[in-house]
C-alpha cells in the first residue's frame, strides 16, 4: 500500500526517525529493537499472547493490511493516556459489513485491550478512545466483516511513562 | 473522584437531519484500576474497570464492546451512528463488580 504523504504519515515516518535515533545504543544491546520485523512499517511478530488472541479469534484466516487506519501518537509520553483513532472505508451496509474491531496491544498486560462489535446501522468504522500502555509497542488495529475477512493497520508507539503499574 | 462513579455523558449535534451519519462523543466516570498498582501503604488496589458497553438506538442494540482495564480512566467513546429514524439512544456501561450505569440521550431531527 503507497501511503500518501498525509500528515498522519508525515508524523509517523518522523516519530519512526527520531525512535530510532533514541534507540542506537540500545540497539547495540541484547534485545534487538526490531527482531522479526521485515521492514520499519511491519509489525514484529506476534509473541505468545497475541498469537493465542489472534489464534483464538480469528483461527488460521489470514490477515491483510488495508482498510484500516490506526492513529496514535508516535510517541507517548504518558502511556496512562494514549488516544486512540480506528477508521475504516470497509461499508456499513446490511449486505456487508465490519462486524467487530479488534484493539490489541502486543506487549500489554492484557494484550487484547477492547473489541468492538458493530452492525450496520452505526454506518461508519470511525472511533476514538483513549488507552493505557505499558511500554513501546506494536499497536494491532483489526476488523473483521460480516463475510470473515479480516483487515488490520499496525502502528509502533514510543511509551516513556509506563501507564500499567 | 469515588462519589462520580457511574456518572456519564453522551453528546450527539444539536441539529440532526434524517438519515444523517453523526457522531456520538461519550465518557462516564470510573477509575478502570487494572489490579497493578498499589495504594502508597503498599495495599494492592484489585481491578476495578467497565467491561462492557451496549449501545441502543430504540428497541435495536447498534454496538456492543468489550473493555479491559487496559482503557485509561474516564473512559471516552466516540463512534458514528446512521440517524434514520427519531428514537432514543442508550448506553449501558457494565463493571466487573457488577455495577451498572445507564445514560441517554434523544435523536429528533431538525425541522427546517
Amino acid at each position: 500500500m503507497r501511503l500518501p504523504l498525509t500528515r498522519r504519515n508525515f508524523l509517523r515516518t518522523a516519530a519512526l526517525a527520531t525512535g530510532a535515533l533514541l534507540s542506537a545504543d540500545a540497539a547495540t544491546r541484547a534485545e534487538p529493537l526490531w527482531a522479526g520485523s521485515v521492514g520499519p512499517e511491519d509489525p514484529e511478530v506476534p509473541n505468545e499472547a497475541v498469537a493465542r488472541v489472534l489464534r483464538e479469534r480469528f483461527g488460521d484466516r489470514p490477515i491483510r493490511r488495508g482498510h484500516v487506519s490506526l492513529d496514535m501518537p508516535a510517541v507517548a509520553e504518558d502511556g496512562r493516556v494514549v488516544p486512540v483513532i480506528i477508521e475504516s472505508d470497509l461499508p456499513m451496509t446490511p449486505d456487508a459489513w465490519v462486524k467487530g474491531v479488534h484493539l490489541i496491544v502486543d506487549h500489554n498486560p492484557d494484550a487484547h485491550l477492547a473489541a468492538f462489535h458493530l452492525t450496520p446501522a452505526i454506518g461508519s468504522v470511525s472511533i476514538t478512545t483513549r488507552i493505557k500502555m505499558k511500554r513501546t509497542t506494536w499497536v494491532r488495529a483489526i476488523l473483521e466483516t460480516s463475510g470473515g475477512e479480516l483487515w488490520a493497520d499496525y502502528t509502533r508507539v514510543l511509551v516513556t511513562l509506563n501507564g500499567c503499574g | 473522584m469515588a462519589s462520580g462513579i457511574g456518572e456519564a455523558r453522551i453528546r450527539v449535534p444539536a441539529q440532526i437531519r434524517k438519515g444523517e451519519l453523526i457522531t456520538v462523543h461519550s465518557i462516564v466516570s470510573h477509575p478502570m484500576d487494572t489490579g497493578f498498582f498499589r495504594t502508597r501503604d503498599g495495599d494492592p488496589i484489585p481491578a476495578y474497570f467497565i467491561k462492557s458497553v451496549v449501545v441502543t438506538y430504540g428497541n435495536e442494540e447498534v454496538a456492543r464492546f468489550e473493555w479491559t482495564s487496559g482503557i485509561s480512566r474516564d473512559p471516552v467513546i466516540t463512534f458514528t451512528v446512521r440517524a434514520d429514524r427519531e428514537a432514543q439512544l442508550a448506553m449501558v456501561w457494565t463493571d466487573n463488580k457488577g455495577g451498572v450505569y445507564r445514560q441517554s440521550t434523544d435523536i429528533a431531527f431538525t425541522t427546517a
